[in-house]
């Protein structure tokens, strides 16, 4: 930690404190009269927890020990294990000047300063003895090696089999055993009620708390960007530094609105169970992760929806006893409900072990209701098939039975999830089961955006809608943009997409430089109500975490705008709803069903789970590549780095390891020219014995995630994109650049 | 009984606006325009992290164009919607006012701007419109008659 | 709490690989030799004990330090650590101090 953050930081603690102390001593005083309660015990405490924990943090150690045994104290007298007495209030005032005198000190002359406490903390001990004196705080940290073969019993802990944040204890029913509302705040404490830890807040002051923190964010996000620029050591580690804090408030302002999603599924057992009576069927229903957290308007958002699949599992998906046992199934059947936070994600599935969705079945039904033309049902896929289940009107119950089936079909479902940010997917083995896997934000406040400009304007598109981006040179354009049916269309991948160009869209002024030959077109692939148009901007700029603003009710006519939010420059930018700007467009209606039969051709390869090394190339932000093409990952001081000929290489494991400059083989490689990182970050790829390095800038992460390559660009160096974590990110084309710069890598491989 | 009004001049015009309906008065600040949005909306202003719509008074009250040159100052007004920013020419002093002479607008005001003015006073050197703030920001009939 | 870890670390000149969950970790580790491994017990797709006994089954991982960032009401979760091949045991919320205390303990300059 740099001498300014530190001064900063004890600068913070002082005015805390002192504070804190002041309160302190007028609650002692209350207390004297006996017009305290356990509100002002706690008080009380809290204030010294806090100028414990922070003096702690930054090295004050002295404070922290003095604070210490006040502490203990006041913890005994809190959990109503002592009583106060007036001499304890006289020896509490006396600590709390003693504070204030180490804190003074610190102030003047930024030492703690060397008086002798001991008295007073013994006098403090000794008033503890109505219980034996607590020894030294319980172990922080150790290692196991270090302590006797019993594990420790601290003291008995309450059954949570996992923390749960902080819940805005109106959510939590008095008598409920603690779980972790105190974990962060008040952890220096043994087991307590949950009426000592946990405050009711109103709702509408989280809700503004959440506002503050979504300035905040806007706020650092114009730091950061600033500071960027910057070469002032100090400023870029402050800034860091307010990164740092932002997020992890930001997170926990946004754990004070989290509800386990147990609370939704609360009736879920009941409805299952009187289902089941009802159809004489038996199931047996499984919650895993009830404790995972969602933002409360995200559960009550997800409720009708969730209820209807659960129905739709206990109605469709899971058969008789008798068919079952015909089937060589055991009698009674399993719904799984699962639920688990996944990349910024909450994951939900729904499982069932029953008959699985009948392919052709659901083929027929859906070319009887039109839906599909036979062609286009002998081309699709089974995954394709199974996705018809959401298409408007489609129903497969053979019989519509009182349970299911009453008008609210699996389209509003998804709709439904869909509005929130989510998405829903199914997959169906017939005879084995059925999984839904339903997916959704966290939060709606702040969601990820791409930002293009148009017009002069810049425009936010929700992270969520976005497939992917293609940037063409206008030759290439001219050539890829065919007119069909009067409309624009461009061939991606063998499917047609139709296109919209936001200028018109938006009646805004034309792109100062016009359709000459040098021009680039970009589009933005998007995605609205499952089918997919193509955006044509003027410019992508970036990527960012935006908050989200509504509009004046003077706009909320204009369907093409969800919102607005305020970007790091403080100017306001509007947030585009894909779906109305679809529609405003006219792209998905009309080319609904050439969309779906396209799709059927669409080569999107659609990978498994795969894990990929994130990493910063010169200024390419965001690229990967699978690690299963990483040999090591390596860093070498950049004095270790030589030239042989004209080629960068460093000594490696007794061999020669030729560097390659990944940022040089990139598009806009002249305008990245990457600035060399000391040291300097490598990532060792090898083949049949011979290996190279490729230089990045920055290792950022490994991500484990099921991705989606599209391989569109025509970029050199760069195979196609993917949305990894929510953010497009490139994939390097690892092999191309290594025979880029080294023709005869494969070659001399394959000699050996 | 005295009322207190945040006065300003649209167009020659004389309006007032109750100073407990106005939040503030600022300076002209760079706006976001809203494409497709109806000629009266101005622009998105970012007013200390709350995002506020501009309405300009001058096309509100189907007034002629302001000068381009001419920067036009926010009157920042609570409405039941939130803070709505009315675009005005120019700023005037805060006015205390009896109330009991107060009168129905005038038969020569025409238009919108008597759907919108509340009343007049017949101060001594102008007239003061009040301007009705709810309606003035409601748009929802707005521009059916242009 | 993971930016936090790898901040405060970084900060004292440790290099840090982050990886969002255990299953991750896993694959991570499998690719790169560390000096420690710090992971929290509650994570999504493979939790921390599983992690370190999954770990304590690689054969380069028989004497790597693991320590697991725990809370103060699981001494049952620190015996299953202790018993699947963790080295020691963190309680959350910690210091800066705290931490680096403990991983200096582990790692001798």
């Amino acid at each position: 930690m740099n001498d300014h953050l530190q001064q900063q930081l004890i600068k913070d603690l002082l005015i805390e404190s002192f504070e804190g102390l002041d309160n302190f001593d007028r609650e002692m005083l209350a207390l004297e009269k006996g017009e305290g309660n356990a509100e002002t015990l706690n008080n009380v405490f809290r204030i010294i927890h806090t100028i414990k924990g922070s003096s702690g943090c930054i090295g004050l150690n002295k404070i922290e020990s003095v604070a210490h045994v006040g502490e203990s104290l006041l913890s005994l007298l809190r959990d109503g294990k002592l009583t106060f007495n007036p001499e304890m209030i006289s020896a509490l005032l006396e600590y709390s000047d003693a504070l204030k005198a180490m804190l003074g000190c610190l102030e003047q002359t930024g030492h703690q300063g060397d008086v002798d406490y001991s008295a007073l903390l013994q006098k403090l001990q000794s008033l503890q003895t109505a219980r034996p004196v607590e020894a030294a705080p319980a172990a922080t940290y150790g290692l196991f090696a270090e302590e006797p073969e019993a594990p420790l019993a601290p003291e008995p802990a309450p059954e949570s089999p996992k923390p749960l944040p902080a819940n805005a204890p109106a959510m939590v029913p008095a008598g409920v055993p603690e779980k972790a509302a105190a974990e962060k705040e008040i952890a220096a404490r043994p087991v307590t009620s949950v009426s000592d830890t946990a405050i009711r807040v109103d709702v509408g002051q989280l809700d503004k708390l959440m506002n503050l923190v979504g300035e905040l964010v806007l706020a650092r996000n114009q730091i950061v960007q600033f500071t960027a620029q910057s070469q002032e050591a100090t400023l870029l580690n402050a800034a860091q530094r307010i990164n740092t804090i932002t997020t992890e408030l930001q997170e926990n302002v946004m754990k004070t609105r989290m509800q386990p999603i147990g609370n939704v599924w609360a009736k879920f057992p009941r409805i299952v169970h009187d289902m089941a009576l009802d159809l004489g069927k038996q199931v047996e229903l499984v919650m895993e992760g009830k404790e995972t957290d969602l933002d409360r308007t995200i559960i009550e958002a997800i409720k009708d929806p969730l209820t209807h699949l659960i129905r739709n599992a206990v109605d469709h998906g899971i058969e008789t006893p008798a068919i079952r046992q015909a089937a060589g199934k055991p009698e009674k059947g399993t719904l799984t409900l699962r639920a688990f936070h996944e990349g910024g994600q909450v994951n939900i599935e729904i499982l069932d072990n029953g008959r699985g969705i009948n392919i052709a079945k659901v083929k027929e039904k859906a070319m009887q209701r039109a839906l599909i033309t036979p062609d286009q049902a002998a081309a699709m896929s089974d995954r394709e098939v199974f996705n018809l289940i959401f298409l408007p009107g489609f129903s497969t119950a053979d019989i519509v039975t009182n349970v299911s089936g009453r008008g609210v079909g699996m389209d509003v479902v998804k709709t439904n999830i869909e509005k929130i940010g989510g998405s829903v997917d199914v997959l169906s083995e017939a005879g084995q089961g059925t999984t839904l896997k339903i997916k959704i934000p966290l939060t709606l406040a702040i969601i990820p955006a791409l930002i293009v400009t148009s017009g002069g304007e810049r425009f936010a598109i929700p992270q969520v809608s976005l497939l992917e981006l293609v940037r063409m040179e206008a030759e290439q354009a001219r050539k890829g943009i065919e007119m069909l049916y009067g409309a624009p269309i461009y061939r991606l991948r063998g499917q047609l997409l139709p296109l919209a160009y936001l200028n018109r869209e938006l009646k805004l002024d034309a792109p100062a430089v016009s359709s000459t030959n040098d021009a680039v077109v970009n589009i933005v692939v998007l995605q609205a109500d499952g089918r997919q148009f193509g955006m044509v901007v003027d410019e992508i700029n970036d990527t960012e975490e935006i908050v989200v603003k509504p509009l004046g009710k003077q706009l909320k006519g204009i369907t093409c705008f969800a919102g607005a939010t305020i970007m790091g420059d403080g100017k306001v930018a509007l947030i585009l709803d894909v779906m109305g700007l679809a529609q405003h467009a006219n792209v998905i209606a009309e080319v609904r069903d050439r969309a779906v039969s396209a799709k059927n051709k669409a080569a999107e390869k659609v990978d498994e789970r795969q894990t990929l090394l994130l990493f910063n190339a010169g200024q390419n932000a965001r690229m990967a590549i699978p690690l299963s093409m990483v040999a090591r990952l390596e860093e070498f001081p950049r004095s270790q780095v030589e030239w042989s000929g004209k080629q960068e290489v460093v000594q490696y494991r007794g061999q020669i390891l030729p560097l390659i400059q990944i940022a040089n083989y990139l598009p806009n490689a002249a305008a990245t020219a990457p600035t060399p990182t000391d040291p300097v970050q490598v990532v060792v790829y090898s083949e049949a014995g011979r290996s190279v390095g490729l230089v990045v800038s920055k290792i950022n992460d490994i991500v484990h995630e099921a991705v989606t390559v599209k391989r569109s660009h025509n970029r050199d160096g760069i195979l196609g994109s993917a949305v990894v974590q929510d953010k497009v990110t490139d994939l390097l084309d690892v092999i191309g650049i290594i025979r880029t710069a080294d023709p005869s890598f494969y070659e001399e491989t394959r000699k050996i | 009984m005295t009322k207190q009004f945040c006065t300003f001049f649209v167009n020659g015009l004389f309006f007032g606006v109750e100073v407990l309906k106005v939040q503030e008065v600022i300076r002209y600040q760079g706006m976001t325009r809203v494409p497709l949005a109806p000629a009266t909306i101005q622009g998105l202003i970012n007013l200390r992290g709350q995002i506020v719509t501009a309405i300009d008074l001058r096309r509100r009250l189907e007034l002629p164009p302001r000068d381009a040159e001419q920067l036009p100052m926010n009157v920042v007004v609570r409405s039941e919607d939130g803070a709505v920013s009315l675009l005005v020419d120019e700023i005037g002093d805060v006015v205390e006012i009896q109330d009991d002479i107060f009168e129905h607008p005038p038969e020569t005001l025409k238009g919108v701007a008597r759907e919108l003015v509340q009343g007049v006073y017949k101060l001594k050197a102008q007239l003061l419109l009040i301007l009705d703030t709810e309606k003035t920001v409601n748009l929802a009939n707005a521009g059916t008659r242009a | 709490m993971r930016q936090m870890v790898s901040f405060t670390l970084r900060g004292a000149g440790h290099e840090v690989l982050e990886a969002q969950d255990g299953t991750v970790a896993l694959s991570v580790l499998q690719t790169r030799a560390v000096d420690l491994v710090l992971t929290d017990i509650n994570m999504p797709n493979m939790n921390g004990i599983e992690l370190t006994r999954a770990l304590r089954a690689l054969p380069s991982f028989g004497k790597t330090p693991i320590i697991l960032l725990t809370t103060e009401s699981d001494p049952a979760k620190k015996a299953e650590g202790r018993a699947a091949g963790a080295t020691g045991w963190i309680v959350k919320p910690f210091s800066q101090d705290q931490l680096l205390a403990l991983v200096a303990k582990l790692l001798p300059a």
